[in-house]
């Protein structure tokens, strides 16, 4: 087991606590912190895998946009605290739900690190290769997703004006 | 990390030395700051400690220290104490990518009866082909620990200003990230050493298919690219949250914003934050704009220096640590310059109103950043093509 073995299990380990962080903080707030940690962690684990590029997007997009978004929305609203993370008659099935998880989870992490992980380094993929691929080979699906998201933009416009609003 | 002990701990101090230097300036940028202000402002400033008032750095730091450590009733206890921290970290983790000078080469010695080396001691404490997305990504990171200190405060003021703080960031994340597109193009990397390799000797290029060259000039960037260098050094203001893009503070209405709750060496720990992006924002306007670690006289490129050394002190270490010493102090100097920039423009300049704000970043930045990439963009094709 080598150093980079080691910070794998490392943030493994954050990345996943921090996930089931997102589901179990009854706090909507540290739920979100939860979720930016997560972010993190596998923009850190990109990182460890030489794939900079990735990881920066990761962190730019992921940690450093959206889930600012949603830590500021949620802030903004001021959801009250829920008691308990799940609540009723559901906690039986979420508690099923979560033991076959972990029974599964338990089975394939000792499986998965003696056939599945390699973390050793691949031949690392340069910004221009990227750019090259996606802006000849996909540049199709490219231009349409850049679409999709003007269509989503000016749909939540829509949306937010319909209702007034506080301009008008 | 290195090959071998001696180099793990040779890499491991100087990781530990570019940290505490970034920690070091903020005391003296706080004396600049105020002795500044006084200049601008026809006053004395500090002056009654020690020469030119320099001990009052010490005074201010025991005070910082030994001041009581207070949690406001309404707090979320565990995010106010972790809040400061927070908003210290993506400053110095985006510091950490900048290159300071050029490499030292060690030449093998030998110590305890072990033959070593050997060894390039990069003047960085990581180097990667990404440089520029890395800071950007931890640099999107500094929005959290403001969020976290209004929302934690407990405070309607701190939430308002942590909210202003960070629609801010996220507003001029856009144009600064737009502004280096412009550079990037004209470059084709994304790694920050390369990028002040080829800002070496005198400023050249191709147009319509003929070589132009200006012998006194030096090749930097802000000569084919001013308005993206205009455009990023702004964008910076707003990243660091210095006047006049301070509205997260305000003091006018929102008693402090953010950090209306703090006090001591928690408040000190903002300060640590806000420096350090502004050091953040001048390495990097140095980098991308004014050459980074080169000398402005354009003769003197790294062959011609370490040849010079060499001259006077002979092959090896010495010489190589002079060539490295002689880059890290016009690296400072240049980043010296553009800190004074900052605060120079802080006490000139009267606060945004928020809607003004907006409007700046949305719909004159994010524009004209826009038009510089197309500009841009077309004049390479243009030029290169014929």
């Amino acid at each position: 087991m080598g150093s980079y073995d080691v910070i794998f299990y490392i943030l493994s380990i954050v990345s996943l606590g921090a996930a089931l962080g997102v589901i179990f903080f009854p706090s909507p707030i540290y739920s979100a912190l939860m979720l930016a940690i997560t972010m993190s962690g596998l923009a850190a684990m990109f990182f460890t895998l030489e794939a900079y590029f990735l990881a920066g997007v990761q962190l730019i997009v992921y940690a450093g946009a959206v889930v600012v978004l949603f830590v500021m929305v949620l802030m903004l609203f001021d959801l009250r605290k829920e008691s308990q993370p799940f609540s009723g008659q559901k906690i039986s099935n979420f508690f099923k739900a979560g033991i076959i998880a972990a029974a599964s989870m338990a089975l394939i992490i000792p499986l998965s690190t003696v056939f599945f992980i390699r973390t050793e380094k691949t031949k690392p993929v340069t910004t221009v290769d990227l750019a090259g691929t996606l802006f000849t080979k996909y540049v199709f699906a490219f231009e349409a997703i850049g679409i999709l998201l003007l269509v989503v933009l000016v749909g939540a416009l829509a949306l937010a004006k319909s209702r007034g609003g506080t301009h008008e | 990390m290195g090959a071998d002990k001696v180099e793990i701990a040779i890499n491991t101090v100087k990781i530990a030395i570019i940290f505490l230097m970034m920690i070091q300036m903020v005391p003296l940028l706080v004396w600049l700051e105020r002795r500044g202000s006084a200049f601008i402002q026809n006053r004395f400033g500090p002056n009654r400690v020690g020469p030119l008032g320099l001990m009052q750095l010490l005074a201010d730091a025991v005070k910082f220290i030994t001041k009581e450590q207070f949690v406001p009733a309404n707090a979320v206890k565990f995010l106010f104490l972790a809040a400061p921290v927070i908003a210290l970290v993506p400053a110095a983790l985006a510091f950490a990518a900048i290159p300071l000078a050029t490499p030292i080469h060690i030449d093998p010695f030998h110590l305890l009866g072990q033959s070593w080396g050997p060894y390039t001691i990069e003047m960085q404490s990581v180097r990667m082909n990404v440089g520029i997305i890395y800071i950007l990504g931890v640099s999107s990171l500094g929005a959290y620990g403001l969020l976290i200190a209004g929302w934690a405060s407990g405070n309607k003021y701190s939430l308002l200003g942590a909210i202003r703080a960070s629609a801010q960031m996220i507003s001029y994340e856009l144009a600064l990230g737009l502004a280096i597109v412009g550079i990037l193009m004209i470059y084709g990397t994304f790694d920050l050493n390369k990028m002040i390799e080829m800002q070496q000797g005198p400023f050249s290029f191709q147009f319509m298919g003929q070589a132009y060259e200006i012998s006194w000039l030096p090749n930097w960037g802000i000569f084919f690219q001013p308005l993206g260098a205009l455009l990023f050094f702004i964008a910076t203001f707003a990243e660091s949250n210095r006047l006049p893009f301070d509205l997260p503070e305000s003091e006018g209405e929102l008693v402090a914003g953010f950090h209306t709750e703090y006090g001591g060496f928690k408040m000190l720990m903002f300060f640590m934050g806000e420096y350090g992006h502004m050091m953040v924002g001048a390495g990097l306007v140095t980098t991308f704009y004014l050459g980074g670690f080169q000398s402005p006289f354009v003769w003197q490129t790294y062959d011609y220096m370490l040849n010079l050394a060499i001259a006077h002190h002979g092959p090896g270490t010495v010489a190589s640590a002079l060539t490295t010493g002689y880059f890290l102090i016009w690296f400072s100097i240049k980043v010296g310059l553009l800190l004074w920039v900052f605060i120079w423009v802080r006490w000139t300049l009267p606060r945004f109103r928020y809607d003004t704000l907006m409007d700046l970043g949305w719909k004159t930045l994010l524009p004209w950043t826009l038009g510089n990439v197309a500009l841009t963009a077309i004049v390479l094709y243009w030029a290169r093509a014929m």
